[in-house]
């Protein structure tokens, strides 16, 4: 069963990328080669993910569009080796991720913000460096800086619950920025939060990007906000999930608000309009 | 326990509590007077008489150091119950076959009574100190093992995972994820256990100690000094009192700063 894109729908601003194969000097961030899930349920087991392929090249943004249910979560959980596929294999920097992955160098934003309620905002982003190595002054430090860049310096002592949604988000994403990732995986991070505080938090995220030359595999529900940061798209079919288009973004930035960011949103619309056509059977 | 800007708010709040206490107390302290003006001593000694027996034991007698001797086997049973039952609370919790094994043990502990712990540790301990440790140990365990085995069930996996996302080790999840996490079960069970402790080395101490508030307080009943009695009974309530204002409130007030408060 292949799907592929009507021809119409890619245009200047984006062209169809084949999936690509390996071979190329420097390792993908992440790659994920023929993966397929299964999950137990009621007994039996249902599929949530079937045959996806696709490279997370190193230092571009990669964006995961796909229906709820789909398995965006499920990927991201796979390249944290949180869970093992049934099928197929998840490479992270060059390594399986049931072999030597260099753990360190991964930060995951979960899609809740999983803040631990009995620590302070601050000491929610220390966690990430409280493996040992960085002594207590320089933790404080950096995670202060941290909190100051998603601009909550000053409740820095302020407990989760007495966060709004937004600000709990923006604590998670210190926290998974804090010990400097290569590859920083993003489930959803800015559903929560308004239009504007979203606007910025894109604008910030492209610039520790820029600055960092991380990685990042960002799922999301939203066209807009995939077509605004992503160097490339990759859009998933219903559950099963599968791999219905992949898609190189070249618009230079920023491109919130541009004519041809505009064309692209609608142009995806259209194809996710007409991908649940197809699959609504 | 919020955000201290509300802190102002309560203060007249609480200047009210302490204000309604006080009138109980004398309303208390006035019924006991007019019911000990009718009855003859020995059976109710009025307020007077046994504040002054109070302050001849606190000044010239032992009131002090059977406080402390009590309270020092209060707390060591109590030590004794922490040590074994945190580690078997965490263990039966992590460990889903041997807490279906052990299960049965602790409702079943639940129910013997501490008068009948008392009677064993005379047996096998004699008149002696261990009597009313033992006495406290047996029954401040099940209380600790259950509520920290609770705690443990509690832990939220999606921390085990975050956890699990920082590559803790884990021992490093024990301790920052499960810890905080089963403390506030811990807490209470341990001050149930306290409660509950005090109280059982009271009647221990009646049956098999030859010192301690409960030794002092069953001499006193069996020489009919009836003002004597009261005099114990006071002194060990203001001393719970003091403990639970003065430490256990503001420990848990400070340990669970976090918590969002669900009254008001
Ligand atoms: N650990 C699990 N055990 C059983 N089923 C699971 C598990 N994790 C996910 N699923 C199921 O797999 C399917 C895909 O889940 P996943 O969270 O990956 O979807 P998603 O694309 O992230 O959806 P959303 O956009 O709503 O977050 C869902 O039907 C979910 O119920
Ligand atoms: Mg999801």
């Amino acid at each position: 069963m292949t799907i592929t894109p009507a021809p119409d729908v890619l245009t200047a601003a984006a062209r169809h990328h084949p999936v690509s194969g390996s071979g190329s000097p420097h390792p993908h961030a992440v790659s994920f080669r023929h993966v397929s899930k299964r999950f137990p349920r009621d007994g039996g087991t249902f599929e949530v993910l079937r045959d996806v392929s696709f490279d997370v090249p190193a230092g571009e943004v990669l964006a995961v569009l796909g229906p709820s249910g789909s398995g965006k979560s499920t990927l991201l959980n796979m390249a944290a080796g949180l869970i093992a596929p049934d099928g197929g294999q998840v490479m992270v920097l060059g390594h399986p991720t049931d072999g030597n992955v260099d753990w360190s160098r991964l930060g995951y934003m979960f899609q809740d913000d999983r803040l631990l309620p009995w620590r302070t905002a601050l000491d929610n982003v220390t966690l990430a460096l409280e493996t040992g190595r960085t002594p207590k002054a320089e933790r404080r430090e950096r995670a202060q800086s941290r909190l100051a860049l998603v601009g909550l310096a000053e409740f820095a002592r302020s407990f989760p619950h007495q966060l709004s949604g937004g600000m709990r988000s923006r604590v998670a994403l210190a926290r998974s920025l804090v010990t400097e990732p290569d590859i920083l995986l993003m489930d959803e991070p800015f559903s929560r939060l308004d239009a504007q505080t979203r606007t910025t938090m894109h604008e910030e995220l492209l610039r520790i990007h820029d600055e960092r030359a991380m990685s990042i595999v960002f799922v999301t529900h939203d066209v807009e906000e995939a077509v605004i940061l992503a160097d490339r798209i990759v859009m998933l079919s219903p559950r099963p999930g599968r791999l219905h288009t992949e898609l190189e973004v070249t618009l230079p930035h920023p491109r919130l608000g541009t004519k041809e960011a505009l064309e692209l949103v609608g142009e995806l619309r259209a194809a996710i309009a007409g991908m649940n056509a197809d699959w609504v059977i | 326990m919020r955000a201290p800007t509300e802190t102002p708010v309560k203060t007249p709040m609480r200047g009210r509590v302490a204000l309604q206490r006080t009138a109980l107390l004398v309303l208390f302290i006035l019924a006991w007077w007019v019911a000990s003006l009718f009855t003859p001593v020995y059976v109710l000694p009025g307020p007077d008489r046994v504040a002054q027996r109070l302050w001849m034991l606190a000044t010239e007698g032992d009131l002090f150091g059977n406080l402390f001797t009590t309270l020092v086997r209060v707390l060591a049973g109590f030590a004794v119950a922490v040590v074994i039952g945190v580690p078997g609370g965490i263990l039966l919790g992590s460990n889903r076959a041997l807490g279906a094994f052990f299960e049965p043990v602790l409702p079943v502990m639940n129910t013997v009574s501490s008068a009948i712990w008392a009677i064993f540790a005379i047996i096998w301990f004699g008149l002696s100190p261990l009597t009313p440790i033992f006495v406290v140990l047996m029954t401040a365990l099940p209380l600790i093992i259950t509520n920290v085995w609770q705690g443990t069930q509690a832990v939220n996996a999606d921390f085990v995972e975050l956890a699990h996302t920082l590559r803790f080790s884990r021992m490093r999840t024990l301790w920052k994820i499960y810890v905080p996490s089963i403390l506030p079960y811990f807490f209470s069970g341990a001050r149930l256990a306290f409660g509950f402790g005090w109280r059982v080395s009271l009647v221990a101490e009646t049956l098999g100690a030859s010192s301690g508030v409960g030794y002092r307080l069953r001499q006193a009943s069996d020489l009919i000094q009836t003002d004597q009695v009261f005099a114990w009974t006071i002194a060990q309530i203001v001393m719970m009192v003091i403990i639970e204002i003065g430490i256990l409130a503001p420990l848990e007030r400070h340990l669970f700063r976090w918590r969002r408060d669900v009254r008001t």
